[in-house]
């Protein structure tokens, strides 16, 4: 056997188990979802082809206000909030952790710590700190003379960002927003990130700022930001992927029904129970692939704008 | 002289023999046990029975095993969390349980998906006349779809108001026995306009507007209607004047406010039991199964209740009221649920799971079921085990349980309906009154249950035309 033949082989069986997992794992349920996507098909019997009904569903949906819409524009509401905060206190602290001060390894390690938390144990976690009566957040903002504010909870309540300027009890926030908090307390493996390009960015320009009479500010300004363009941009599209995929703390926090009056229903947790409560595969399937072109479309936009901004 | 060493098996005869072996297992090695001896036959048994109900559902299951010798139950204790899930993915993998126990509105869904196995198929036509006769309504309606009976019920869940009598009193408050006097609860107790509440009087709960709309004199579905649509009637007049008056609540207090007094309960540690929540509420809605942890209560001196013969502890007393009509309203009506046998059409021991759900559910055997009834204070299906000397004993002991009792046997106690959409249907009512009790501004109770019964009709079109 001839040796380019041997190398053939060897490099086939070893890279064979991921082709496969490929092809079954991922490949071909991207496909069967996609044909699923125009039929109805409930686990039990065959898909049974129903053409663009499923989709026709979808934009009925959309157009009269249900409950899919509603679900799209929580998952927007959360993505951004979630997405933009993220950013802000992420580049915020590592630029602060950046500094050489004492103690600087602890505080990192701090940082970093709830990032490793499993997210059930955050999210029962943040369940009961941002409880509406008994939490510790409401407690201390009370302490501040400040008002109490309706976190999400359980099945039963929580306040709408629609009630913001009629709340006379000055109630700001509301159950989406319990969520992004959650999810900005984990940014550990961000600032990880946020850190490392920090650490990158060339002397030579803080020194040039300096002998130019910059303020630590306007250094900030002028010199880190920019250079850390590229990795806010490489975390605001990968943060704009996993916050639509987020299901496990919104699953939990809401008691797996998108409760309070559907105000935590994201649309990956509407997917689960059209498709595993439901058993309406074809109905979910069709959700999922009009939400992979949202993602994909607001990705491709992130692409397009990112020559405007990110430092090449 | 030659020796002769000895001889190990040459490899061809070695992959022979283990050949012969492998074969001899798969031909003789997995023969049904049946066969050779004769064995009970096994009826597996999916539940989701925890807590203090588990001993009951595993001593009933001991004892029909030892009552006859034809089969035997082996209970499987599965977590309630997407049961349904777990129970389809073994239907669709060819492998389900022969007899399963649910508590979740799916039978008709199911029975319309041709899961189920009517209970026809099991039982002989003297047991089917015998049942329909022996269930209370409510118990038939849970289990029918399509004029069948595709589920025996073993137990229902029946709400009513638990009052905290003490409270009442010290504000000169009679017991509830009209709408109007839920109101002055409500108002005297916690007058409208602060911004935080620690009790109140009463609060309706937006997912209890399938028993007020019933007790307004509503229907959420018209079993005699010619054509799909009109079978939704989730925006029956009395049942948007229902929601109106829930709503009346969220008007009065403020919307945030209801929602944060109601968001603040899952973190009031103790007790599960709201009414046993440092006088949370004077009046609430609740199910029997209440009444267990009053008792409990009653044994610990927990939630404001005396420890029995330590007088100086200050005692509330507690007493049940069916859900007060409205003037032209009707009486002893409400929603129930309850938990239901179902058989999976590819089981494999169909009539063992017939003759279990029989002894459980008592219609062959009223004595053992009543039995078990007072034992987890559960409510029987049929008057029949009602009345057997163990559960009158209970009803002794829990005169409060009489109340329950009553209202299971009511005619105007409704099920969520028997559609193959009722999930749904169910998901989408509570989200319209919740939506009007806990948003700011938005639409009408007309409006929003009109909504959700267009979009439940559009659900039901579709899935009954798709066959």
């Amino acid at each position: 056997m001839s040796l380019k033949r041997q190398e053939l082989i060897a490099g086939l069986t070893m890279t064979g188990p991921w082709v496969l997992g490929l092809l079954t794992l991922t490949l071909y349920p991207f496909a069967a979802s996609l044909w699923w996507s125009f039929c109805e098909y409930d686990l039990l019997g065959q898909p049974r082809w129903v053409g663009g009904s499923n989709y026709a569903r979808l934009a009925r949906d959309i157009s009269t206000g249900g409950q899919f819409w509603q679900a799209l524009g929580n998952t927007a509401y959360y993505a951004v909030a979630s997405v933009l905060l993220s950013v802000l206190v992420g580049v915020s602290l590592a630029t602060l952790l950046s500094q050489t001060i004492r103690g600087r390894t602890l505080m990192r390690t701090l940082c970093f710590l709830p990032a490793v938390v499993p997210t059930v144990a955050a999210a029962v976690l943040w369940m009961w700190l941002l409880d509406p009566q008994a939490g510790l957040v409401n407690k201390a903002l009370t302490t501040l003379e400040l008002p109490a504010q309706n976190w999400f909870r359980g099945t039963s309540a929580a306040a709408w960002p629609t009630s913001w300027p009629t709340d006379a009890g000055g109630r700001v926030f509301g159950s989406k927003d319990g969520l992004v908090l959650m999810s900005v307390w984990g940014i550990g493996n961000l600032l990880v990130i946020y850190l490392a390009a920090i650490g990158d960015v060339p002397r030579a320009l803080y020194e040039a700022a300096e002998i130019d009479g910059a303020s630590p500010w306007r250094k900030f300004l002028h010199v880190t930001l920019p250079m850390l363009t590229p990795v806010i941009f490489f975390n605001v599209v990968m943060g704009l992927i996993q916050s639509v995929q987020a299901f496990t703390d919104v699953y939990l926090v809401s008691d797996g029904q998108g409760d309070p009056a559907g105000a935590t229903m994201t649309v990956s947790l509407y997917l689960f129970l059209t498709a595993f409560k439901d058993l309406d595969m074809g109905y979910a399937s069709a959700m999922a692939w009009l939400l992979f072109v949202i993602v994909a479309m607001a990705t491709w936009w992130l692409f397009r704008t990112s020559r405007k901004w990110v430092h090449q | 002289m030659s020796t002769v060493e000895p001889r190990s098996p040459k490899p061809e005869a070695r992959g022979r023999l283990a050949l012969l072996f492998t074969l001899s297992l798969l031909l003789f090695g997995c023969q049904p046990v049946s066969e050779t001896a004769s064995q009970p036959e096994e009826v597996i048994f999916w539940h989701f029975w925890g807590g203090e109900d588990r001993p009951i559902v595993e001593q009933i299951v001991v004892d029909f095993n030892a009552s006859q010798q034809q089969y035997r139950v082996r209970a499987i204790a599965m977590p309630g969390n997407n049961l349904d899930l777990k129970f389809f993915l073994s239907v669709a993998g060819g492998d389900p349980p022969d007899l399963l126990n649910h508590d979740e509105p799916v039978i008709a869904d199911w029975a319309h998906r041709d899961v189920l196995l009517p209970l026809g198929e099991m039982a002989t036509p003297e047991e089917l006349d015998r049942l329909n006769d022996w269930l209370f309504p409510a118990a038939k309606q849970l289990g029918s779809y399509d004029g069948k009976l595709y589920a025996l019920a073993n137990g229902l869940d029946i709400r009513a108001l638990y009052c905290n009598q003490t409270m009442l009193e010290e504000h000169s408050l009679p017991l509830p026995r009209t709408i109007a006097d839920l109101d002055r609860i409500a108002e005297t107790i916690a007058p409208p306009g602060q911004q935080e509440y620690q009790r109140m009087g009463f609060l309706p709960n937006p997912d209890r507007l399938w028993a007020w709309g019933v007790v307004f004199g509503g229907t959420f579905w018209n079993p005699a209607a010619s054509e799909t649509r009109s079978m939704i009637t989730a925006d029956d007049p009395k049942n948007v004047a229902a929601l109106e008056w829930m709503a009346g609540y969220s008007q009065r207090y403020g919307p945030s406010v209801v929602s944060s007094f109601r968001s603040g309960e899952q973190a009031l540690t103790g007790t599960s039991f709201l009414m046993l929540a440092d006088r949370r509420y004077a009046v609430m809605m609740d199910g029997q199964w209440r009444l267990r942890d009053l008792a409990a209560a009653r044994d610990t001196g927990a939630g404001g209740l005396a420890v029995q013969g330590e007088e100086d502890t200050p005692q509330d007393k507690f007493t049940v009221v069916p859900l007060p009509p409205p003037p032209g309203g009707v009486k002893n009506a409400g929603w129930v649920n309850g938990n239901s046998f179902i058989v999976p059409k590819n089981s494999k021991c169909p009539q063992g799971a017939w003759e279990f759900m029989k002894f459980w559910s008592g219609l062959d055997n009223e004595a053992r079921a009543a039995q078990a009834c007072a034992d987890g204070g559960w409510i029987p299906v049929s008057h029949e085990v009602v009345n057997q000397p163990a559960y009158q004993q209970a009803l002794r002991d829990e005169p409060l349980l009489n109340v329950f009792v009553e209202l299971a046997s009511s005619e105007n106690q409704h099920p969520t309906p028997p559609l193959p959409v009722a999930a749904y249907y169910l998901q989408q009512v509570k989200r319209a009154a919740q939506n009007v009790m806990f948003r700011e501004g938005t639409a009408t109770p007309e409006a929003v249950l009109h909504g959700a019964a267009e979009r439940v009709r559009l659900r039901l079109e579709e899935v009954l035309h798709e066959e």
